[in-house]
């Protein structure tokens, strides 16, 4: 089966950033006179395919463009060239808690983050009891999200992310949640998700997760995909020559 | 089929889509305001209470000064509220002008940070961005409601001025003013995206537009003043708002039909500007996030 659940092709993404480290009145009346600033490409021409069932890693140093590139795939930048299509429900754990106010109550932040991840109010009290169990939240869904432990608010956002019922998940750095048995939990969660034929995309730098975990992987270096194939392979190349250069 | 025709068909079924998206996802919009109102007052001793005690402290503020201190007294002006030689208290002709401006002010200072200050949301969901102003908008609307009550109850108890059939123009009033606010808030919103500067900028703009507007004195303060000064005085957009808050509060005479014509004008053609501008710029805000 190879049925495409990612599709990309020739995605650049360029950012112009506003470079003033000292923003002084000289330089800012210059600024204004020739206001081009220097480019900085994030992505370039990079061509992407996954399928459904596949869980695939992408790896890189800082800076390489993974997460510009999960955040063309979530559509929440617009590639300047280049298309991507994306076939199925999208979940995005790209950071965890998005939407998530914390001054208010467990409850009521699951409805914002359900909401704003997409999900009906109907669709949310159905799901509630089961996000909550799920999270291991019990009788702290109504307190103030701000008095969770870091290891609560996790599972609480990863729970919401999940309720999604995604065919599509997008991960940045996030598998570490909560303790040994959550973890556990969640790793279930994705491997169900796979089974039903679900897709994964993941960026990490956990690179022994990336190895195990993953399909398939892509190493990206300066915004250009420098290597795709089964994941060990692509990790053990990517090792490889992060400690040649470091020994130089 | 000629090329133009297909593009703007296009362009139709784009912004159907849009607005359509938009609905789907209008109680994102309705839990995004109501968590900001209920946080903002969470860890305030009063709570809920600050509902009503904002209106109350906006109006002392100003009464203070404007209503005491320069005296203003009482208003030679034709209202259905009056008995026929009666005036008209400052006390509700300021509040019938400062409630509703403020409501105009707060839409623009939410409107000018509802991108930026959620940039994190921008980063990570894709949903339409015009959720963002418009909860905003609804923050600031609930804001506005409340003082309405206010309102009443103040001017009724003070000054003896309850509400009567004009009130009914409440509803159509603050219908345009919602629709003005809206093209407001978005025009801010859009432009505040590169340029963060206008964030400094929106309250020394609002101040400088409370002073040009009748609020704190009436519009025949400028007679005499030169025709230029008193036509453009009345090329403020709020005028004509702020005219049909004034019947509709408190019974003040206006040329209904011009007003309101004026009044829709500028409301719809503000939303029309600001979310078409808007919705074009929409692909490149996360860029400058």
């Amino acid at each position: 089966m190879s049925t495409p659940a990612i599709v990309g092709e020739g995605i650049t993404v360029r950012f112009r950033p506003m470079v003033d480290r000292k923003p002084t009145l000289r330089r800012s009346l210059g600024r204004m006179q020739h206001r081009e600033t220097k480019e900085l490409v994030a992505l370039d021409n990079v061509d992407l395919s996954i399928k459904k069932g596949e869980a695939f890693g992408i790896v890189g140093r800082n800076g390489a463009g993974k997460s510009t590139l999960l955040k063309v795939v979530a559509k929440t930048l617009r590639p300047d060239e280049g298309t991507i299509n994306v076939f199925g429900k999208t979940s995005t754990l790209l950071q965890l808690g998005v939407g998530f106010n914390p001054h208010l109550s467990g409850r009521r932040n699951v409805y914002l983050g359900g909401l704003a991840a997409g999900l009906r109010k109907k669709e949310i009290d159905e799901r509630f009891d089961d996000i909550i169990e799920y999270a291991e939240l019990w009788d702290a869904v109504d307190r103030p999200v701000r008095t969770y432990s870091s290891g609560m608010f996790s599972r609480l956002a990863f729970s919401v992310g999940m309720a999604m019922e995604p065919n599509i998940l997008l991960l940045d750095e996030v598998l570490a949640v909560g303790d040994e048995a959550f973890r556990e939990k969640s790793m279930k969660a994705m491997r169900d998700l796979l089974d039903r034929a679900g897709t994964i995309v993941f960026v990490s730098h956990a690179l022994p997760n990336v190895a195990e975990f993953c399909d398939r992987a892509m190493w990206l270096a300066d915004g250009k995909v420098r290597s795709i194939g089964p994941s060990a392979d692509v990790v053990d190349a990517y090792k490889t020559a992060v400690h040649r250069g470091k020994n130089k | 089929m000629p090329p133009t025709s297909v593009a703007s068909g296009r362009a139709v079924r784009a912004a159907r889509n849009y607005l359509l998206d938009l609905w789907s996802r209008r109680e994102f919009a309705w839990y995004l305001a109501m968590g900001n109102l209920k946080a903002r007052n969470a860890s305030t001793t009063l709570g809920l209470f600050w509902w009503v005690l904002n209106p109350l402290l906006l109006g002392s503020v100003y009464w203070l000064v404007f209503g005491l201190i320069f005296d203003r007294g009482t208003l030679d002006v034709t209202s259905r509220a009056l008995a026929p030689g009666e005036e008209l208290p400052f006390l509700a002709y300021l509040l019938s002008g400062m409630f509703p401006f403020y409501f105009t002010q707060t839409s623009m200072t939410g409107g000018v940070n509802s991108i930026v200050s959620n940039a994190r949301l921008m980063a990570n969901l894709s949903f339409p961005r015009l959720i963002l102003p418009i909860a905003a908008l609804i923050e600031s609307a609930v804001g506005f409601l409340t003082s309405v009550g206010v309102f009443f109850v103040v001017v009724g108890l003070v000054n003896g001025i309850w509400p009567g059939p004009w009130t009914l123009w409440l509803l159509p009033t603050i219908m345009i003013h919602v629709l003005f606010n809206f093209g407001l808030s978005t025009i801010v919103a859009r432009i505040a995206v590169p340029f963060r500067d206008l964030n400094n900028l929106v309250p020394y703009f609002t101040r400088l537009w409370l002073y040009l507007s009748p609020i704190l004195y009436q519009a025949s303060f400028l007679e005499g003043k030169g025709e230029f000064v008193e036509t453009a005085f009345r090329l403020n957009p709020l005028f004509p708002i702020l005219e049909l808050y004034r019947y509709s509060f408190a019974g003040i005479e206006i040329d209904l039909g011009s007003t309101l014509l004026i009044a829709i004008a500028w409301a719809v053609g503000l939303a029309v500007i600001g979310a078409t501008s808007f919705i074009k710029y929409e692909g490149k805000m996360a860029r400058y996030l």
